[in-house]
C-alpha cells in the first residue's frame, strides 16, 4: 500500500500524473515538466511535498541529541534560523542529508528525505534523549519562484521579514503553521508545513493568490531537474552511503571543531589517506546528448567514473549531469572528457555547478 | 503510422505514447538511406525524464526524415499525427501493414492496458 497525500483529489482535478514515490502516491507532473520548469524559473510554481518527514524534536536535550547524529554545528544556529545537515553511517558514507530549522531555543524541526523519514526518527528517538514527534498527518507544501514572496506574502506578509534559510511559526484557520524560507530549486521560495486538515484550503489560497502571476501547479518530475541545474545533490542518486561528504563536495556541511558526531573518524582517515573520488558537474557539448544515470564517463580513453544525476536542462539546452570521478583533483573545471550515451562518446566539459546563473538568496 | 500508398510509410508514435514519455526534447532519427526492420528499434525518442526507443512498425529503408525535430522536438508532444512524425519508411513488404493494429483496435488495446 502506498501512502497518499491529503492533496490527492487536487492533484487529479489538473490533471496530474500520479506516480509512485519513496512509498507515497505523488505528482509527477501536471501540464508537463518544461512548462512547469519555466513557471519556477520566471513565476512562481507551487509543489506538494508531503511525502518528505515531519520531526520536531524538543527538549533540553534536544542540541546534544542532534549534533552527535549529524555533521553540522546547530550550537551555531540561531533561534529562526536553519542549516543544512548530513548523516553519516561509522564508514563515513552518506546515509541522510536533511535541513534542520531552529523554531525556537529548545525545539528543533527536522525535514528528513521520504525514503529516509523512518531512519532518522528512530534515530532520534534514543530513550531519554529528547522528546520527538513524527508529524505523520502533516502536509508540506513549497512555492518557488521569482514571484513567490508576493503569493506568500498575501496569505502571510511576515514572510517578507524571512531571509534566506530562516523560520517562523505562525497560525492558518486556527492552527500551526511552520513557514521557512528554503527549497530545492535555486529560486526565491518558500516552504509551508501544517495539519493534513489545512492542506486543501492553503493549496487553494496559494493557486489563488498565485492567479495574477500564472501560478504553475508543479510536479517532482521539474523539481528533479530544477534541483540538478543548480548542483544540488539528490540522496539515493548523488549521496550514497558509500561515498563521503568529502567525495560529495559537501565538507563545507561537516563541521570537524564541534566535536563527536557518527563517521567523524572516518572522515578523518579519509583526510589522511586521501579522497578516492570527487563529485563533479558535467555539460554536455552536444544538444543531442543527454547523460543519465549510470552512463560511463571516459577521460583520455579510460573510465574515469559514472554519472549519478542527469538530464536535459532547458536553461542551458544542453544535457547536464553530477558524476563521481576519480582522481578526486583531476577534473577542474573546463576539463574535456566524454560520456558514454548509449554507445556513443558525447563530448563534454567539467563545470563546477551551479549550471545556471540562479540563486535562492 | 499513416499509409501514404506506394509501399511507403509515415511513421510516427501515438498520442497514447507521446503523453506517457512527458516533454520531448531530443529525437534521433536516422539517416535517409538507412534500412530498418519491423519490430526492432530504430529511433530514439528522449524527454525530460527518460529515453525511449521507437520500434519500426515495418522492414524498409528510410526514405524521409523529419529534420523539423531537430531543432523543434516538442512537435513531437503537440503534434504526434502532424508534424511530429519520425519518418518515411519505403516497404519492402506493403503487406505489412495487414498484421498491423488500426486506430480502433490500438485504442481497445491501450484500454485493456490501462486496467492492468
Amino acid at each position: 500500500m502506498t501512502r497518499r497525500t491529503p492533496l490527492e483529489a487536487e492533484h487529479r482535478a489538473l490533471g496530474a500524473k500520479l506516480g509512485p514515490f519513496a512509498g507515497w502516491t505523488m505528482p509527477i507532473e501536471y501540464g508537463g515538466t518544461l512548462s512547469e520548469h519555466r513557471a519556477v524559473r520566471e513565476r512562481v510554481g507551487l509543489f506538494d511535498l508531503t511525502h518528505l518527514g515531519k520531526v520536531e524534536v524538543t527538549g533540553p536535550g534536544a542540541l546534544d541529541l542532534l549534533q552527535r547524529i549529524l555533521t553540522n554545528d546547530l550550537s551555531r544556529v540561531q533561534p529562526g534560523r536553519a542549516r543544512y545537515n548530513l548523516v553519516l553511517n561509522d564508514a563515513g558514507g552518506v546515509e541522510e542529508d536533511l535541513i534542520v530549522y531552529r523554531l525556537a531555543d529548545e525545539r528543533w524541526f527536522v525535514v528528513p528525505n521520504a525514503a529516509n523519514t523512518d531512519k532518522v526518527v528512530a534515530m532520534l528517538r534514543e530513550p531519554g534523549r529528547a522528546e520527538v514527534v513524527h508529524h505523520d498527518d502533516w502536509c508540506f507544501l513549497g512555492v518557488q519562484g521569482p514571484r513567490s514572496l508576493e503569493v506568500v506574502g498575501a496569505l502571510f506578509p511576515e514572510s517578507a521579514d524571512l531571509s534566506f534559510m530562516s523560520c517562523l511559526e505562525t497560525r492558518y484557520g486556527g492552527e500551526r503553521l511552520v513557514l521557512t524560507r528554503s527549497g530545492y530549486t535555486g529560486e526565491l521560495g518558500y516552504e509551508l508545513f501544517a495539519h493534513d486538515s489545512l492542506a486543501g484550503a492553503l493549496w487553494s489560497a496559494l493557486m489563488a493568490a498565485g492567479e495574477p502571476f500564472q501560478i504553475e501547479p508543479c510536479g517532482l518530475g521539474a523539481r528533479d531537474v530544477l534541483r540538478l541545474e543548480m548542483g544540488y545533490p539528490l540522496y539515493g542518486q548523488d549521496l550514497l552511503p558509500d561515498r563521503t561528504p568529502l567525495e560529495a563536495g559537501l565538507r563545507w556541511a561537516v563541521a570537524f571543531e564541534k566535536g563527536e558526531f557518527r563517521g567523524r573518524e572516518a572522515l578523518e582517515r579519509q583526510l589522511r589517506e586521501g579522497i578516492p573520488s570527487r563529485l563533479r558537474g558535467i555539460v554536455m557539448e552536444d544538444r543531442r546528448h543527454i547523460p543519465r544515470p549510470h552512463y560511463p564517463v571516459f577521460a583520455d580513453g579510460s573510465k574515469a567514473g559514472s554519472v549519478t544525476s542527469g538530464s536535459f536542462s532547458p536553461l542551458r539546452q544542453r544535457g547536464i549531469a553530477l558524476a563521481y570521478l576519480s582522481p578526486a583533483d583531476g577534473f577542474e573545471p573546463g576539463r574535456p572528457v566524454e560520456v558514454d550515451v548509449r554507445g556513443r562518446r558525447g563530448p563534454a566539459r567539467i563545470a563546477a555547478p551551479p549550471f545556471v546563473d540562479r540563486s535562492p538568496r | 503510422m499513416r499509409d501514404e500508398g506506394g509501399g511507403r510509410a509515415r511513421v510516427g508514435i501515438t498520442d497514447y505514447a507521446q503523453d506517457a514519455l512527458g516533454d520531448v526534447v531530443y529525437v534521433d532519427v536516422p539517416e535517409v538511406g538507412t534500412r530498418v526492420t519491423a519490430s526492432q528499434p530504430f529511433s530514439e525518442v528522449e524527454s525530460t525524464k527518460s529515453v525511449s526507443d521507437v520500434f519500426s512498425p515495418v522492414t524498409g529503408t528510410l526514405v524521409e526524415r523529419n529534420a523539423l525535430l531537430d531543432e523543434r522536438p516538442e512537435l513531437v508532444n503537440d503534434q504526434p499525427y502532424g508534424d511530429g512524425w519520425l519518418a518515411v519508411i519505403e516497404m519492402t513488404d506493403p503487406s505489412e501493414l495487414d498484421a498491423l493494429m488500426d486506430a480502433a483496435a490500438y485504442r481497445a488495446f491501450v484500454e485493456q492496458a490501462e486496467k492492468h
